[in-house]
């Protein structure tokens, strides 16, 4: 290895299978090195027990960070706490994480964790501060059988190089794109695809520490219909990423939604000469407070909450969470405005006042749908990639802006085009759940927001009671069949985005 | 730098809004990774942290404390602290070359353990009350002292007792205990490897094997060496460097070890059949003629096997080789294959690769078949038989004695050793054993054999790790049977409980003492250190008592046996203080620095040597390398001419061997006298005479002796099976490792492993409650429901199941709160009364705790089962499996002891007692530790 040039060193990995013992000392190596808690694991040793007996095998796969030339991590994270280093490893700094969780949710490969000690995101940097000093990573020292070989993929010379070149290697779910940068020599499909074996709770001496995939339908019917010898998962560890987004993020979703329709329904309807009297102070005090709510959502989400403001001031420009948080900024600026308009009550020259609405309408619409851009860079939920996800939103937006308005208004067009929107989304939502889908993760979720209790609460809650139930009542005459129209769709929309969220977090990633 | 800052972090840092981004460290290195800094900056070694602070470290060796292996560790001792930040391995060790198992790195978990033992404990209620209080260690020492010294006085010293569990204290206390002038040594060895050292020992004079498996075509595994044991790390590293060069792995295990699952051929053979089909190969090898004829002519005892067994024969070689294969006729391919429970193409492509391997065979039989079968030694033998036949002996790629890759020190002064023979651990009824018959202690002191005024156990839990635990615990609890109990211990274990003094000792970078073990074809000795003791001693500091650097109260076993000696013999009256002074400064008490200064300095060929090349003394050497390789490629030292002879003076017998007056000197080979092996025929011995003389006429030639559970006791259509008790995890050793919460995260229970046909003839599905019932109670465990165990043949781990009793201490990481209770009769109950529970410490980790259920302590349920040759307690079970009872509950052991004593009695019964041929207590050739004087071997 003679390369001197920084710039052009590429570091990586190559487990080789046919030495490593499945000794577990790398793990245990690393969490020396960096002083790691129970729980933060950021290399272990995957075993897989396959074949019916004689023919029975039991195979290791170090399992970690990618180092991806091409990482989600990075691109999501909101304030370039993860980056990708000129040596080509991916490293964190756990002074800039303010504990968003959301390259839990960009990682394919389940190899970051939230260090429960900082609230911060960790994961193998490749021992980047023992790089630094010349020193190979811990769990490469510490290997009886040499199966770690790190070292600089673009130096030809190099033995890393060497075995790339000469043996054939395998990555962890190369469709992803994210060019992993870890290569496996005699990587077997059963341990490298996670849906390839059959989880347990046990392992070979232990229980496995627990996690949210372990209740899911899939993981059950998996184990009933395995056959005799399937691949079956003999040590493993928790899913970390699964659930790491939980009740507050759909909530979120959900109170955006409020927040953009608020002012989009007035909005839109007086742009279209269709003014519906009354709604548009209703309109900008709703999603003002729903922006309140939103806001308090998203920072208790996050493990350190106090570095929210990060988000603007330490932005990191591809993230989508800091282009949301600076829409939502700007969209709560001017409903801001506007309310102070409103209140003192000398309003604006019908120019100014459409200019400001049409600006309002763009960030609302921004801001319900936003977030299917960053649901989109979240490279691990394969149910999240749909490019329709931002429209999906907006049409969200307005089910719930226009419920809400449902009971206060009698034009004779607002149940109509309640109804047809009702339906639009219903449209949305069956394509979601029963479409064909690009792959078998994004199938295993949509399967999973069908079945069991779940599928109850989407086809009877969401579906039934949620779109078609208010389609019909929304017609009906009188305050409370509308109210109940309205509060029957907003909770169809809120059930639906809480299962569309919870459930390609149940699906295993590693 | 990759990460590029926006304009409005700028801002809002230039404003104090945000922290300003801590500027990168731009020391990058230029694509060369070192696994470790050059030696020459151990000394002072900057190093930046996680956190990228730079931290100044003084790298100081130590060997590891976990296994036996010995392999090395570096500490990084933090020079502004002192505290020692992590261990890593030690490069400059010639065993493990820097590279180290998960054990090693996890000795730092083990300093920093909140529920450590950090002072002498003196107990103050009942025996295993669990009531202790602080106790300075004067106290202890004068307490300990004055009643061994009454003892000693009043010629009890067959009272005091020392038992040791985890060794690697090189001929330190076998010193000591000479001194004393007792038979007081006891260890685990018959609980770990009696049996293969026995069969070894009666082959090739060694106990031990050292497989060369680094160079070999053919690694022959009775073991699981990619795991554990003797010597998991080192031998690991040679098996995967051999068998990625293309060597052939084959292991035989009824269960699929992490070894088997890496190996070219597993035979999955039935427990107790291993010498069966090793040697159905062995007669197709020999039918082939596939065998180094000119090896074995030369050097083994074919002369002495023809005139035992074939006395009207000629005495030639063609003829002893005509009579082997004839021996062997028996054991044809389908016979072995039907009785081993395998495929017979499995016994054909064993043959196949022993012939291709040459004198490049390797084999092993640690902690497998020798240790859980009834004649596990003829296992031993057989493997023996196999390197023999082929060659291997001694040569590269082969498998060479122990005793040529071992390092043995001398000191100063010689005791001249115990002038009794104690018959609690060498009783009659086993002169062949190895080695003390430590199992059978309990039994013993309670039919009135003796009784123990002192005990010490040394890292050792017998109430736990032994058999018939309930007997221990009923032995330990009679203040009449054992006086005083004394724990030597770093870390709490189950039969500390019920010690009168629990003493805690020094974890591996805390302690002094010497280690050498038989890695492979070289001889090492690597130096066990207090590092930070070292280090002040490297600074110029003068530090005498290792207490001063360590935690707490926490001490050393030297230093606590050094004190201990003087007190005994204040005066040096008794003649045992003698041996402890200085051999400095005549009349002072030795210092451990003077122990192994000494040692270094005089009993370590080339070692001073070596150090003066470094500009360093010896100790200096030691203390800053921390291993020294005295030789390395060794082989074919039987081929060694024995020097300094008078060729006049010698005489030739008729089975080739070469005396010198009247003592045998060697064996006569092409002409010259060669040192051959200390066998008492000089040679290799397919036939032992010894076996022959002393009872084991039938098995004095390597052969298959169904076991205890071979296949004629198993019955698994009527829930009849056995069950293998004895495997080890990579990750765990023995009960010395559960106060590592990075090893407990990783491994806490141990379910009976289960194929599915049996699982499914019981209705046991995966974690189903059952109840494995022994000759003498039961347990209750989870099944684990898998292909990678033999039918017929079920396994649980040996390296779980911890507990702690409702009061007192205890390691919580892995043990659950227990009560042991009287029930009918004589039955004896454990039962779990609060499972694994997280706890409030210093630190966090130990509230993040998630697993309940620890594993069962398997060991309490089995009966004493002594091989009746080796003493070796057979491990493997004859069991009955069920699903459990509604009134089971997980982890329950229920022993009933009069069943434990009709156990006993039963495999005592088996035995051939001394005396042997010349009224003898034991053959003299057979080496035991502490040898106490040679009239004491006459009955």
């Amino acid at each position: 290895m003679t390369s001197t040039d920084s710039a052009s060193t590429s570091y990586g990995f190559v487990i080789d299978n046919r030495r490593c013992i499945g000794c577990h000392a790398c793990t245990v190596a690393c969490k020396s090195e960096h002083e790691d808690p129970i729980q933060v694991n950021k290399t272990w040793v995957s075993y897989i027990e396959k074949g019916v007996y004689p023919d029975t095998t039991r195979q290791f796969h170090v399992m970690r960070c990618n180092h991806c030339a091409d990482a989600p991590c990075v691109e999501i994270c909101p304030t370039a706490c993860l980056t990708t280093r000129d040596d080509g490893i991916v490293d964190f700094d756990p002074g800039r994480c303010i504990g968003c969780k959301a390259c839990m949710q960009a990682c394919p490969y389940d190899a970051i964790t939230i260090n429960p000690d900082s609230g911060t995101a960790t994961k193998c940097n490749y021992c980047a501060h023992r790089v630094e000093e010349s020193r190979e990573p811990a769990c490469v020292v510490v290997c009886p059988a040499e199966a770690i070989v790190p070292g600089d993929l673009n130096d030809p010379g190099s033995k890393i190089a060497k075995i790339v070149a000469s043996q054939d290697v395998s990555v962890r779910k190369p469709e992803k794109g994210t060019l992993p940068k870890l290569y496996y020599v005699d990587g077997d499909a059963a341990a490298l695809q996670p849906a390839a074996s059959i989880r347990t709770r046990e392992t070979l001496w232990g229980e496995k520490a627990p996690d949210i995939v372990d209740d899911t339908p899939v993981a059950e019917g998996q184990i009933r219909s395995a056959a005799a010898g399937a691949p079956r998962r003999a040590y493993d560890i928790a899913q970390r990423h699964a659930g790491s987004w939980g009740w507050k993020v759909s909530a979120y979703l959900f109170t955006k939604s409020i927040a953009a329709g608020a002012f989009l329904v007035p909005a839109l309807a007086t742009l279209a000469g269709l003014h519906l009297a009354g709604t548009h102070l209703v309109g900008i005090v709703v999603a003002l407070l729903a922006l309140a709510a939103t806001g308090v959502l998203l920072v208790s989400d996050l493990k350190r909450p106090e570095r929210f403001l990060w988000v603007l001031l330490r932005p990191q420009w591809k993230s989508w969470l800091v282009r949301g948080a600076y829409i939502i900024a700007g969209y709560s600026a001017i409903l801001l405005i506007m309310l102070a308009l409103f209140l003192r009550g000398d309003g604006l020259g019908a120019t100014s006042a459409t200019v400001l609405a049409i600006i309002g309408c763009v960030l609302a619409a921004g801001t319900a749908s936003y977030s299917g851009w960053l649901f989109g860079q979240a490279k691990g939920r394969d149910l999240w990639q749909s490019p329709l996800v931002p429209l999906h939103l907006l049409v969200q937006a307005m089910v719930v802006g226009m419920a809400l308005f449902l009971p206060m208004v009698d034009a004779t067009w607002y149940p109509q085009v309640f109804a047809v929107l009702l339906a639009v989304d219903l449209v949305f939502v069956v394509q979601d759940v029963w479409g064909r889908h690009q792959t078998a993760d994004a199938s295993r979720a949509a399967k999973l927001m069908r079945s069991g209790n779940w599928g109850v609460l989407l086809i009877a809650g969401s579906l039934l009671a949620g779109h078609v139930v208010p389609m019909f009542l929304c017609f009906s005459q009188g305050t409370a069949p509308q109210v109940l129209a309205a509060i029957l769709a907003g909770a169809g929309v809120a059930i639906y985005e809480h299962l569309w969220v919870a459930a390609p977090q149940r699906v295993a990633l590693a | 730098m990759a990460r590029e800052l926006s304009w409005i972090e700028r801002i809002a840092a230039g404003a104090g809004l945000v922290p300003k981004q801590q500027p990168e460290n731009d020391r990058r290195a230029d694509g060369t990774l070192a696994a470790y800094p050059p030696f020459e900056e151990w000394g002072d070694y900057v190093e930046q942290d996680v956190t990228r602070r730079k931290r100044r470290y003084s790298l100081i060796p130590t060997t590891c404390f976990n296994c036996e292996a010995g392999c090395g560790l570096l500490a990084f001792v933090d020079q502004e602290t002192g505290e020692i930040s992590k261990l890593e391995g030690n490069p400059l060790h010639p065993g493990s070359r820097g590279r180290n198992c998960a054990k090693g790195p996890a000795t730092v978990n083990q300093l920093t353990d909140p529920e450590r033992i950090m002072e002498p404990l003196k107990r103050v209620g009942p025996r295993g009350s669990g009531e202790f209080e602080p106790v300075s260690w004067d106290e202890a020492l004068e307490d300990i002292a004055g009643r061994i010294r009454k003892a000693f006085d009043e010629g009890r010293g067959k009272e005091v007792m020392y038992h040791v569990g985890r060794p690697g204290h090189e001929a330190f206390m076998e010193r000591l205990l000479a001194a004393w002038g007792i038979d007081g040594h006891n260890s685990h060895t018959n609980i770990c490897s009696s049996s293969a050292r026995l069969g070894y020992q009666m082959t090739f004079g060694f106990d031990r094997p050292s497989p060369d498996y680094e160079h070999a075509q053919l690694i022959l595994l009775v073991s699981a060496h990619l795991e554990s044991g003797h010597y998991f790390n080192p031998h690991a590293q040679r098996i995967i460097e051999a068998k990625n060069r293309g060597a052939r792995v084959v292991v035989i295990d009824p269960r699929l070890s992490n070894t088997a699952a890496s190996a070219d051929v597993w035979i999955p053979a039935r427990p107790g059949t291993e010498a069966a089909l090793l040697l159905a190969a062995v007669r197709i090898v020999l039918e082939r003629g596939e065998i180094d004829r000119e090896f074995v002519e030369r050097w083994v005892d074919w002369r002495g096997y023809l005139q035992a067994l074939h006395p009207e024969d000629t005495v030639e070689f063609d003829q002893f080789v005509q009579r082997l294969t004839e021996s062997f006729a028996s054991y044809t391919v389908e016979w072995a294959a039907e009785e081993a429970g395998i495929e017979p193409q499995l016994i054909e492509a064993l043959a196949v690769e022993i012939a291709r391997a040459g004198s490049r065979v390797a084999t092993h039989v640690w902690r497998a078949a020798a240790t859980g079968n009834e004649w596990g030694w003829q296992c031993a033998r057989v493997l023996g038989l196999i390197t023999t036949l082929t060659g291997s002996v001694g040569a590269p790629g082969g498998t060479s004695p122990h005793g040529w890759n071992k390092y043995k020190p001398s000191f100063w002064s010689t005791p001249d050793g115990p002038k009794e023979w104690n018959e609690l651990q060498w009783p009659r009824e086993y002169p062949l054993s190895f080695y003390e018959l430590s199992i059978l202690l309990p039994h013993f002191v309670r039919e009135g054999r003796g009784k123990l005024d002192v005990y010490f156990t040394r890292v050792y839990n017998p109430v736990w790790t032994n058999p018939d635990g309930f007997q221990w615990i009923e032995m330990l609890q009679n203040e009449e049977q054992v006086g005083c109990y004394v724990a030597l211990t770093p870390t709490w274990n189950e039969s500390a409980y019920f010690a009168d003094y629990v003493l805690p000792m020094g974890h591996a970078p805390e302690r002094h003492d010497i280690q050498s073990q038989e890695t492979h074809a070289g001889v090492w000795v690597s130096y066990r250190q207090p590092v930070k003791r070292a280090l002040a001693q490297l600074r110029g500091e003068n530090v005498s008592d290792t207490r001063d650097t360590n935690p707490g109260e926490v001490w050393e076993e030297d230093e606590f046996w050094i004190d201990l000696t003087w007190r005994i013999d204040p005066d040096g009256s008794r003649g045992i203080r003698k041996h402890y002074e200085s051999p400095y400064r005549p009349g002072e008490k030795v210092t451990t620095e003077d122990y192994y200064r000494w040692v270094f300095e005089n009993a370590v060929p080339g070692l001073p040597e070596a150090a003066a090349a470094k500009g360093m003394q010896p100790l200096e050497y030691m203390r800053r390398i921390g291993a020294f390789e005295l030789k390395r490629d060794i082989y074919r030292l039987h081929e060694n001419e024995v020097a300094g002879l008078d060729a006049n003076a010698l005489e030739d017998d008729d089975r080739g061997r070469v005396h010198a007056d009247g003592k045998k000197v060697g064996v006569r080979v092409d002409g010259k006298v060669c040192q051959g092996f200390p066998t008492p025929s000089g040679r290799i011995e397919i036939y032992s005479e010894t076996l022959a003389e002393w009872g084991f006429a039938d098995k004095a030639l390597p052969a298959y002796n169904p076991s205890h559970v071979g296949p004629q006791a198993i019955d698994p259509e009527n829930g009849i099976y056995t069950l293998v008790p004895t495997f080890r995890l990579p990750t765990m050793i023995h009960t010395r490792s559960a106060n590592s919460k990075w090893l407990n995260e990783i491994s806490h229970n141990n379910p009976v492993w289960i194929h599915p046909d049996d699982a499914a003839r019981h209705g046991i599905e995966d974690t189903t409650l059952i109840r494995v019932e022994t000759a003498i109670g039961w347990f209750v465990n989870r099944a684990r429901v898998t292909h990678s165990m033999r039918p017929g043949v079920i396994a649980c781990s040996h390296h779980m199941g911890r507990w702690r009793m409702e009061k007192g201490p205890g390691s919580r990481w892995t043990s659950p709160t227990i009560k042991l209770e009287q029930l009918d009769g004589e039955q004896r109950r454990l039962r779990i009364q609060a499972p694994v529970e997280g706890f409030d410490s210093d630190d966090p980790d130990s509230g993040r705790t998630w697993w309940k259920e620890a594993g069962v302590n398997q060991n309490l349920a089995f009966p004493v089962q002594p091989d009746p040759a080796s003493g070796m307690h057979c491990w493997h079970q004859v069991v009955k499996l069920t699903k459990a009872s509604s009134d089971d509950q997980y982890g329950d052991v229920v022993v009933d002891l009069a069943k434990s004593r009709q156990h006993y009695e039963t495999w005592l019964a088996k035995t051939q007692p001394a005396p042997g041929p010349g009224g003898l207590r034991r053959p003299r050739w057979l080496p035991r530790p502490v040898k106490p004087h040679d009239s004491t071997y006459e009955i």
